[in-house]
């Protein structure tokens, strides 16, 4: 490099010149090759992997529609859950709409707990159709369907009075055996309306006791206002058309009119899908023309309600279950196996079991000492009677011992000769303060004559009789009155005609004036008052005159009353539940005995 | 949200409500259609065979799947075989919802706490249900309609419960074996 800044340049040769020589192999031509080949005249292969359609298969079953005229009439209120503290309740006198009957019940804890399981029908063992099964579990809840509008009913119904539907509803034979008071009446009845509105059922016949017709109609009124109902009355023709043309789908019959008709009733054109029998204690005696007329019933459905289901014998049990399903319990079956073939038949609930809190009911057995005259009149109808029957031998009968007992228990009521009664010397001193707390008391007593005598004893409390001599058309206004009149603090009654199905839970005094054979009659005439409704304590005052036939009787009866209710369900029971032969004769102390034939 | 009726849709006759249950089985997916009247009182009854979609099936409906088995296979088949057709269905299965796509009745679903909602449903109260009820956001349209028919159902009903009464009935179906009983 120069420092001059002069600039060295070099040339450079850029040319190039190309090495070119020929290829030895393009000396020779090119020839194309061809050859045919056959690519798409063939369909692709197709694997099939599965059908992408999908398809269901069913099976159906339509049940029949409640029929158009079971609609529940208008309500005055739409929501039942409006209605607040202080409005009336639909069917109060408040409401000019409903003439329904207001019962008040009292709030009891049973019915407050929530939630409740649903009750549901279940269907039972001899419900084999598929169909007729799912129809069942397919029904709505009960406990729901007494809250909304569709069916209109003066109170909810118990949680155990559902179950006593769930029980009833499904069964083609069934025993609803609740103690006295828990309204098997309005059971049996939402059963019945149930089954209506399910179609399910077209033609009901409910058969009553004489008596509680009256009370039937007013439950019915009560508890299915939409089902309508005829009784059986009349003369034979319209009697005769009512049992063979009469469609209307729930009949009321009584014990003795059904007998009567019997011909009409087994009429081949008459069938009913459910036959009811109140107070089924009635067919206890199974060759009784009214045991035979019941069974002679076409029928679908056969159930039997009653709190005393067996009264003296368990064959009282077996022939109600002649009725209710001839075939369940084989002939000769002896006692305790009777429960094995009739457990899922019978329901029987007691107070105890179901309320709870109910009020109690105070048992007071008052003895009263005879008065002296009555105490000497005693003693000389006892000593003749039991002369005379010693005199009789064998000759002797229980008939022979039943009326001395009837006529020293006509004594220890009162003095045949003076009318002195210790008995009825005590209940003046309780009646005083029965209407001095302006309480109301029923009296019973196995005779006409006493009651009699106690309602002029009685009369300044307003004392009604209700009793046989009492006419049919009275009996009804009678009890009204009772229940209405707040001067009527007593009401004397028969145990025959007034111990069963009558409802008197405004009474809270019971006196057993005199004493019943049989204590399931006892129990059912106290029931009377103590019963679902009743919001104060009972007292139930049974008077005994001490160190007399009264107070043998008693011993013998108390000893057996608890066995009574145990009968349904347990093994080894007593043959008999009232007096036994041995024992009517044990009553004094005679050693006459029938004459018996050896075997 | 709660829906609030905005207009009164007026109907006459009796109402007729159907309830549609969808559950997966041993055998597959299998449907349940409980017709009942407003009282909740059944008039109908019909089930299904269930229906297993094979493996290339599930691949090829994809997300679609449960959504045309429940809707489609099941709820249009049952709907189209009942004889009293109801006015409202209300169905267990959240798939089901687009019957209404294939059938001209409001289709309504109970939630689930189970279930994810997703976004193109809505989600109302009503008292005739203790559970929450869902509405295709594609049949908004029906809510005045749906408000209108469930004011006629009787209060007591509680549109939960009638589910409890078809699985009763599938295991008493099922343990009796039927089949070819149908009327």
């Amino acid at each position: 490099m120069r420092l001059d800044g002069a600039i060295e340049t070099t040339e450079l040769d850029l040319g190039l010149t190309p090495n070119c020589q020929p290829e030895t192999k393009l000396d020779r031509p090119l020839e194309a090759e061809v050859r045919e080949t056959r690519l798409l005249t063939e369909s692709p292969w197709v694997k099939t992997l599965g059908r992408l359609e999908l398809y269901v298969t069913t099976e159906g079953w339509k049940f029949p529609a409640p029929p158009a005229n079971y609609a529940s009439p208008p309500r005055a209120i739409t929501e039942p859950k409006a209605a607040g503290k202080g409005e009336p309740p639909t069917g109060s006198p408040c409401n000019p709409l409903l003439s329904r009957q207001e019962v008040n019940l009292p709030a009891l804890p049973d019915n407050q707990q929530a939630p409740k399981p649903r009750i549901r029908p279940k269907p039972t063992a001899e419900t084999v159709l598929l169909k007729d099964r799912l129809l069942y579990l397919l029904q709505p809840p009960l406990d729901g369907l007494f809250d909304g509008r569709q069916l209109e009913v003066p109170f909810a119904p118990f949680q155990y009075q559902l179950e006593g539907i769930a029980f009833l509803m499904p069964r083609p034979g069934a025993l609803l055996a609740d103690e006295m008071g828990l309204g098997k009446t309005a059971m049996a009845i939402l059963s019945l309306r149930l089954l209506f509105h399910q179609g399910q059922i077209k033609q009901a016949l409910v058969v009553c006791p004489k008596a509680l017709m009256h009370n039937w109609g007013r439950e019915l009124k009560m508890w299915a206002p939409d089902i309508p109902f005829e009784t059986f009355e009349g003369d034979p023709d319209q009697r005769r058309s009512m049992w063979l043309v009469s469609n209307c789908p729930l009949k009321l019959v009584n014990y003795e009119t059904l007998t009567r008709d019997i011909d009409l009733a087994t009429d081949k054109r008459v069938y009913f899908d459910v036959v009811v029998l109140d107070e089924a204690q009635r067919i206890k005696n199974k060759e009784s023309k009214t045991a035979q007329a019941v069974r002679a019933l076409k029928r679908g459905r056969s159930w039997a309600l009653t709190g005393t289901p067996i009264e003296n014998h368990p064959d009282d049990l077996v022939n109600i279950f002649h009725f209710i399903d001839s075939n369940l319990i084989p002939a000769g079956t002896p006692p305790r196996r009777i429960p094995q073939f009739t457990s899922d038949s019978i329901l029987r609930r007691t107070k105890d079991d179901v309320l709870s809190h109910m009020p109690p009911k105070v048992m007071r057995d008052l003895e009263v000492e005879l008065t002296p005259a009555q105490r000497a009149a005693y003693v000389r109808a006892e000593e003749d009677g039991v002369v005379h029957l010693n005199e009789l031998g064998d000759t002797i009968t229980i008939q022979h011992v039943f009326q001395l007992v009837m006529r020293l228990k006509q004594i220890c009521n009162f003095d045949p000769a003076t009318g002195e009664s210790a008995k009825l010397e005590q209940l003046l001193t309780d009646m005083e303060e029965v209407a001095d707390s302006g309480r109301k008391a029923i009296v019973f007593s196995q005779w006409v004559e006493p009651l009699q005598v106690l309602a002029e004893a009685l009369k300044r409390y307003g004392a009604l009789q209700y009793h046989g001599k009492i006419p049919q058309q009275l009996r009804t206004p009678t009890l009204d009155r009772f229940e209405k009149d707040p001067d009527c603090h007593v009401l004397l009654m028969s145990y025959g005609t007034g111990s069963v199905g009558l409802n008197l839970q405004f009474a809270n005094y019971v006196f057993l004036f005199d004493r019943w054979w049989n204590p399931a009659v006892e129990d059912q005439a106290i029931n009377r008052a103590h019963r679902v409704g009743q919001k104060h304590p009972v007292t139930v005052t049974r008077f005994l005159s001490g160190n007399t036939i009264e107070q043998r009787i008693s011993d013998i009866l108390e000893a057996k009353r608890q066995v009574f209710n145990d009968l349904l369900a347990q093994a080894d029971k007593p043959a008999t539940m009232g007096l036994s032969e041995d024992e009517i004769f044990g009553l004094f102390d005679i050693k006459a005995r029938p004459k018996r034939e050896k075997h | 949200m709660t829906i609030q009726a905005t207009t009164s849709t007026r109907t006459t006759g009796p109402l007729t409500l159907g309830f549609l249950s969808v559950t997966q089985e041993p055998g597959g997916w299998a449907g349940h259609l409980l017709v009942t009247n407003g009282w909740g009182r059944p008039i109908e009854f019909r089930l299904t065979s269930p229906v297993q979609p094979n493996r290339v099936q599930s691949a090829l409906y994809g997300p679609t799947l449960l959504e045309y088995l429940h809707a489609e296979v099941i709820g249009k088949t049952l709907v189209d075989k009942t004889g009293a057709k109801p006015d409202l269905i209300v169905t267990d299965s959240l798939p089901a919802l687009t019957l209404r796509t294939r059938v001209e009745i409001p289709v309504i679903a109970i939630a689930s706490s189970a279930n994810t909602l997703p976004a193109d449903v809505i989600s109302f109260a009503h008292p005739r249900s203790s559970a929450g009820l869902l509405l295709s956001n594609r049949f908004a349209s029906d809510r005045n309609a749906i408000l209108s028919l469930l004011e006629r159902i009787d209060p007591a009903v509680d549109l939960t419960e009638p589910f409890a009464r078809i699985r009763d009935a599938v295991t008493e179906h099922r343990k009796l074996g039927g089949s070819n009983r149908a009327a």
